[in-house]
């Protein structure tokens, strides 16, 4: 049987990352990876509210407290272990998330100048 | 839109995707109630599965299904991304953070609690029961023996579950492995137990262990006579002597299967009465004690019992059912409670399973289940 182990690495507290929902894709403006790309700007509104700007569009959000949290895994890489009774991977949990940014709302495209009626 | 930036905190975090972000390698996994406290106590999960199973997650105690759950928005992680109470409490700071995205996902894994599946430890444990000390079978015997280690690779459960049920299969550690009884050689101790006490007019509820090691060790291996009290007595402790309140309704259905497994079926009434006389001065037989072992036949003249143990029937759910309905057509609920119970995951009932697996119908004024399906 397969045995694979699920435990952090570190003793002591776990870090505690926050997780931010977007609905829909995020693509690079240019073609290629995401990764080294910026997203765009979070902010707080004095309420409390995330605003976040991606491009030329605002996303209005909520902080959402998760009723389950979620772990955040990370395989480890490596040849398994020939023994049949020994564990035959390892995902080490590197945070745990109990937190969420919720963005649903339909971005909104800053518009900077709005012409006056004539 | 507009932004008013009198209305905004100070700070802001500009995200980025990390040099890893795209690399796939971590994953959510979503955690019901009590896991988080595990992991952050340091305690580790297991995922546990042969190539044709399903994967479980095991705690130390609990058992749950995985499943991938797909969601149609981007869930990106964030290390170090502050919450407007972090910010406000860390006011003097720097106004601009930047943040990296640790990685993103469209999924997760979910997690559900289910019954562990232990149908397979008592099956690995029938391989080779333990006949006692003078059978031959153990020095020749090719069949693997299981340590508790060998058990938790092989189980789809949790140590915990894994320990209580082997608790309640009377299963007991010989060199180290894990064994049960062959049923004629616990009987046989049984036996000499029930023997003794009627031949020393012990009260049945204050067997003492002292004596029994001391009459019946010349007999049996001291571990064997202790082992067969746990498991048809209650033990306690009085005035610093160990003694056994012995288990009338355990005992009665032992002696119950030894009779039933010798013939397909028996007539009720001639088993009431041989029952009623095998068993020791003082016990009382009732067929309620023989739940979830036999089962009887009240259609047919005259009335019959037979020997059907829950255990030798599949632990699917469909299965299960299949099976029942196969060895009877309608069932009352009182019959197949004792055969569906074990079936039942937390806080279901055995109301809940009959309503998915049967259809119900009024025979002779008496409300009965039926297969949904045609059984062949």
């Amino acid at each position: 049987m397969v045995q694979i182990i699920v435990s952090s690495s570190v003793t002591g507290a776990l870090a505690q990352w926050v997780l931010v929902e977007l609905q829909g894709e995020v693509e690079p403006r240019q073609s290629g990876d995401l990764a080294g790309s910026l997203l765009g700007d979070l902010h707080y509104t004095c309420e409390g509210v995330p605003v976040l700007i991606v491009g030329h569009h605002i996303l209005y959000g909520k902080v959402v407290q998760l009723e389950k949290p979620f772990a955040v895994l990370v395989k480890q890489g490596g040849a398994p272990q020939p023994s049949p009774a020994g564990p035959h991977g390892h995902y080490t949990v590197t945070a745990l998330i109990k937190t969420k940014l919720l963005f649903k709302t339909r971005p909104k495209p800053i518009i900077t100048h709005v012409p006056k009626k004539v | 839109a507009k932004l008013n930036p009198a209305e905004l905190l100070p700070a802001v975090q500009c995200l980025s995707f990390g040099p890893q972000a795209g690399g796939g390698e971590c994953c959510l996994l979503q955690l019901e109630p009590g896991l988080c406290a595990e992991l952050e106590a340091g305690r580790s999960l297991v995922i546990r599965g042969e190539k044709d199973e399903h994967a479980v997650l095991c705690s130390k105690d609990k058992t749950y299904d995985m499943k991938i759950a797909d969601t149609s928005n981007m869930l990106l992680f964030v290390p170090g991304c502050k919450t407007p109470e972090e910010l406000n409490a860390d006011a003097a700071s720097c106004n601009i953070i930047h943040s990296q995205i640790a990685g993103f996902s469209k999924n997760y894994w979910e997690l559900r609690r289910r019954r562990p599946k232990l149908k397979k430890l008592r099956k690995l444990l029938m391989e080779d029961p333990y006949e006692g000390p003078d059978s031959q079978k153990d020095q020749t015997s090719t069949f693997s023996k299981y340590t508790t280690e060998d058990l938790l690779s092989l189980i789809q459960a949790s140590e915990e579950e894994i320990l209580h049920q082997l608790q309640v299969i009377d299963a007991c550690k010989i060199e180290g492995y894990w064994r049960v009884l062959d049923f004629d050689y616990e009987m046989k101790l049984l036996n000499h137990v029930t023997q003794l006490i009627d031949s020393e007019s012990w009260p049945l509820s204050k067997v003492p262990l002292c004596a029994c090691l001391e009459e019946l060790g010349s007999l049996e291996p001291r571990e064997m006579i202790e082992h067969i009290l746990l498991s048809y007595g209650r033990k306690y402790v009085d005035a610093g002597e160990v003694f056994f309140e012995m288990r009338e309704d355990k005992i009665c259905r032992a002696i119950a299967q030894m009779l039933l497994q010798n013939a397909v079926k028996f007539n009720l009434s001639e088993f009431e009465e041989v029952w009623q006389q095998s068993v020791p001065e003082g016990m009382t037989t009732r067929l309620d004690q023989l739940q979830g072992l036999a089962l009887v036949d009240r259609s047919s003249r005259p009335e019959t019992i037979f020997l059907l143990k829950v255990e030798d029937l599949p632990e699917d759910n469909q299965e299960r059912f299949n099976s029942l309905f196969g060895i009877r057509q309608k069932w009352t609920e009182v019959d197949i409670t004792p055969y569906i119970q074990d079936l039942c995951a937390e806080k279901q009932t055995v109301g809940a399973l009959l309503t998915k697996y049967a259809r119900s119908s009024m025979l002779n004024g008496v409300k009965v289940y039926n297969s949904r399906r045609p059984i062949s």
